[in-house]
């Protein structure tokens, strides 16, 4: 009974790690900088990290069913320029047309779930390995991006259209008689964060999900369409990418053919470090949320702390491998107890304890 | 047999008990080299347990192990490899990808003088030591590319190119045409005369008396003897095997008029051939049989797992349609897998999440979110009813021990409200008296109607829960034992089992009734 408490206290830490970090990389970077724990420094990290935290929504509903969606950078980079072309002036690098700024979400939104039902498709029912899958698509949609562009930014997009990743919410007055500007974008990525918590943790679809990740072969065997909930989760990738691209073209005023490249790799970071694990079927959006915050507060303080950019970037590559390690001791110690369980407990010691595991 | 040759292997007074269970007791067995030693016992008379502790998986609790005059009294695995012990599992596994002479020298590949493998000296070298073993393959075909009996044998070969004195032959010949049953028992002999040792585990008792010198039976974890096979019969041998037997459980029937589950005429190539089959309302059914039999496949088929082949399967009067597990469940048929941690749980979620997979749509809130008010007063109540033992709904399933985790699984059973519940091995690596909980689970869901199939390799638990008991031997229903006919005997229904008949066996030997 001792022992399996220890059990319990320690997986408990170990998922919650995340906030631990988060409440000391706050308190280091206060102390180290008077101009950090400011309102304005605060709201401008979660405004910030938006387009990074959606695109960590997407990747946490496909790592939660064992599969990755490395294409969802080129995904957000792709939706934000056609968006712009179809929304800005000839002049300033668009097709000229200059529809309406909602016809054009709703475009880009389509856009996105058309590439998720295309990974989805191509994974599900063509039986594509999901990693090469991606990594092909990821390909495939940053050049796509390069050719529609006219090879450069496209800037000056509607008001309407930057609103949510770029306009204010509503303005707060401050003790020193400035205003502070609570962005859209803010109240979004958390509200964002809310939804797919309570799609993962609340309805059939996310509980699902856990279950395919888990153990595919025991969910269906439980009657779960496990083919089906990975096309969707691929879909809502995809929507989840275009909403990224949507914030992010917002607060830049522009969408160029680099938009979002690079991204995967902080993204696949903060889902690892708030606790989604690689492995499926483990981790909550709640903590991928911590993941979220932790990236941005460091990137926000190391360059207020006038780090070199190059030992920022190590340090994230640091931040990233103890993750990593964490996830990889929490799953051999899962292991190794149940493997423990299965040999002491029962007189089948033969027929490959390990492979009963699995 | 040759007792002129040393003795390989000698263990004496081994015991070993797990919690709830004495495995072993006061065990001995003793090989010679060059002898093949048949090893035989029904499911948990403790041959697993005795093996696993010659393979050092297993620490014995008393007893001596000695092994080419080395004597141990506690063992690593990697000790007993050394000691010359290797363990050649029914399906081997083995780097399948790659070929018959890399598998043989991996490790140890020859290298040329740049470093670079050298090719034509690792095929000739493997070519050679097969060779050497009588042993004729294609050392550039890849393991995959090889038949089941191929790599068992190959298996063998790597066990003695490690030097193995003594090898551990597992159910080897469950998947074997008797064409491949020849041939590898045509190698094993020539190994045989090489003075290389076997103990063969096998349920397949004509096997036994085909390939085996001498043969040591179990039962109960305790040693009924060692005798010479020439001086043996099979009815003798089961009787050994069998005992004086006290069933597990009694109950009495719940049997309904109502016929539930009607399979008509189901037949699928190779797995099994015109099955016909009833089993009422509240009725307990045993199906029985070796391993391709075609019983195992049967139940996965109804569950729609594997393909059913063509005949009819009606359930409730209605006929069964379903072609996946999903549609199984909403027609009223669940299944219970025989390998729970791969089929059975999602063993990374808590115990409430497992129970209710199956009946999500049945907890939703007027929002259409799952209600964990709703979710939770269910859980706890199939906890409570099954008696599973964990210490909150929110515990890991894979942190349970053996028989909870198989209470979770029927409570996600029984939660979908079955009119046919089909069991696979359910009792597998439990300990007794979680068995006994189990039966009295099957008990209490036949008494509340359900139309309850097991199939089961354990005779005596099907002899303690079921009405019926229905025997498979080569895809067809061979025999049929209602609960309390005289006939009714395990050895009866092991004979047939095997692929015996009754009444042959009786004229044969009088003495055995």
């Amino acid at each position: 009974m001792d022992s399996s408490r220890a059990n319990r206290v320690f997986l408990f830490v170990v998922d919650n790690l995340i906030w631990v970090f988060v409440v000391v990389s706050l308190v280091v970077f206060s102390l180290i900088s008077k101009s950090f724990f400011t309102p304005f420094n605060l709201v401008n990290i979660l405004s910030r990290v938006a387009p990074l935290g959606l695109l960590v929504i997407g990747q946490s509903f496909t790592l939660i069913t064992a599969n990755f969606d490395l294409s969802s950078e080129s995904a957000m980079g792709f939706t934000a320029m056609v968006a712009a072309l179809l929304l800005a002036s000839q002049k300033n690098g668009g097709l000229g047309l200059e529809w309406n700024p909602f016809v054009g979400i709703l475009v880009m939104l389509a856009v996105g779930v058309l590439i998720g039902l295309l990974n989805g498709v191509f994974i599900t029912r063509l039986g594509m390995n999901n990693f090469i899958m991606t990594v092909a698509m990821l390909m495939i949609l940053r050049g796509a991006t390069y050719a529609i562009s006219p090879g450069k930014s496209v800037n000056f997009l509607p008001e309407t259209f930057k609103w949510l990743g770029g306009g204010a919410l509503f303005r707060v007055p401050l003790a020193n008689g400035k205003m502070l500007a609570i962005p859209a974008a803010m109240f979004f990525l958390i509200f964002a964060f809310l939804v797919a918590f309570v799609v993962t943790k609340y309805t059939r679809f996310g509980r699902n999900m856990y279950a395919v990740g888990s153990n595919r072969q025991a969910a269906e065997a439980a009657g779960i369409d496990a083919r089906r909930v990975i096309l969707v989760v691929y879909v809502i990738s995809g929507f989840c990418a275009a909403l990224a691209g949507l914030l992010d073209a917002g607060r830049m005023d522009s969408a160029t053919p680099r938009t979002g490249a690079g991204l995967i790799f902080p993204v696949q970071a903060a889902a690892v470090i708030g606790g989604i694990s690689l492995f499926g079927g483990r981790g909550n959006l709640i903590g991928a949320f911590g993941g979220v915050l932790l990236w941005g507060i460091l990137d926000t303080g190391l360059n207020i702390a006038k780090v070199s950019p190059f030992w920022i970037e190590v340090s994230r590559g640091a931040l990233l491998l103890f993750a990593m390690f964490i996830d990889a001791l929490k799953v051999s110690y899962l292991r190794r107890i149940a493997i423990r369980k299965v040999l002491s407990a029962s007189p089948i010691g033969l027929k490959d304890p390990i492979q009963q595991l699995e | 047999m040759d007792t002129s040759q040393p003795v390989i292997l000698e263990m004496k007074g081994i015991s070993k008990a797990f919690p709830g269970v004495q495995a072993l007791e006061n065990v001995d067995l003793m090989v010679y080299g060059g002898e093949i030693h048949g090893l035989v016992g029904k499911n948990g008379a403790g041959k697993s347990t005795l093996m696993a502790i010659l393979m050092g998986l297993h620490q014995m609790d008393s007893g001596t192990l000695e092994i080419n005059g080395h004597h141990f009294t506690s063992m690593t695995p990697h000790e007993a490899l050394e000691a010359g012990i290797a363990y050649v599992p029914q399906q081997v596994r083995m780097m399948d990808s790659l070929t018959v002479a890399e598998n043989i020298l991996a490790g140890n590949l020859p290298v040329n003088r740049l470093g670079l493998v050298d090719w034509k000296a690792t095929y000739q070298e493997a070519q050679e030591r097969l060779h050497k073993l009588g042993l004729e393959l294609d050392v550039r075909e890849r393991v995959e590319g090889l038949g089941v009996v191929e790599q068992t044998m190959l298996a063998i070969a790597k066990a003695l190119f490690s030097n193995a004195k003594l090898i551990i032959l597992d159910e080897p010949t469950a998947a074997l045409s008797r064409v491949d049953i020849d041939r590898l028992f045509g190698f094993v002999r020539s190994l045989k005369k090489m003075g290389v040792a076997f103990i063969y585990i096998s349920h397949h008792l004509e096997e036994v008396f085909e390939i085996c010198d001498r043969v040591t039976v179990l039962r109960n974890g305790q040693l009924v003897g060692t005798y010479v096979v020439s001086e043996l019969d099979i009815p003798r041998l089961i009787r050994f095997m069998v005992g004086e037997d006290i069933r597990d459980y009694e109950r009495s029937s719940s049997k309904q008029d109502e016929p539930v589950l009607v399979v008509k005429g189901l037949t699928r190539r190779g797995h099994y051939e015109d099955v016909n089959l009833v089993v009422h309302k509240g009725e307990v059914v045993g199906l029985s049989g070796l391993a391709g039999s075609g019983a195992a496949s049967l139940g996965r088929a109804l569950f729609g797992l594997e393909r059913r082949g063509i005949g009819e399967v009606w359930v409730n009067g209605r006929l069964f349609t379903a072609r996946d597990p999903r549609q199984a469940l909403d027609q009223g048929l669940a299944y219970l897998p025989q390998d729970r941690y791969r089929f059975g749980l999602v063993g990374s979620r808590p115990v409430r999440e497992n129970i209710t997979y199956t009946i999500l749509h049945q907890l939703l809130n007027p929002a259409g979110l799952i209600s964990f008010f709703k979710e939770r007063t269910l859980v706890q109540r199939y906890i409570n009813d099954l008696g599973v033992v964990c210490p909150s709904p929110e515990q890991r399933v894979n942190l349970l021990s053996g028989g909870n985790q198989q209470k979770v699984v029927f409570a996600k059973l029984a939660a979908t409200r079955p009119a046919v519940l089909v069991l696979h091995e359910p009792t597998q690596g439990i300990d007794v008296r979680a068995k006994i909980d189990i039966y009295r689970i099957v008990d209490e869901l036949a008494r509340q109607g359900v139309a309850v199939l097991i199939i089961s390799s354990e005779v005596r638990e099907l002899l303690g829960v079921c009405d019926r008991i229905l025997v498979m031997y080569n895809g067809k229903i061979t025999a049929e034992f209602k609960a309390g006919e005289p006939v009714t005997t395990p050895e009866n229904i092991l004979l047939t089992i095997e692929g015996g008949n009754i009444n042959e066996q009786k004229q044969m030997d009088p003495v055995y009734s």
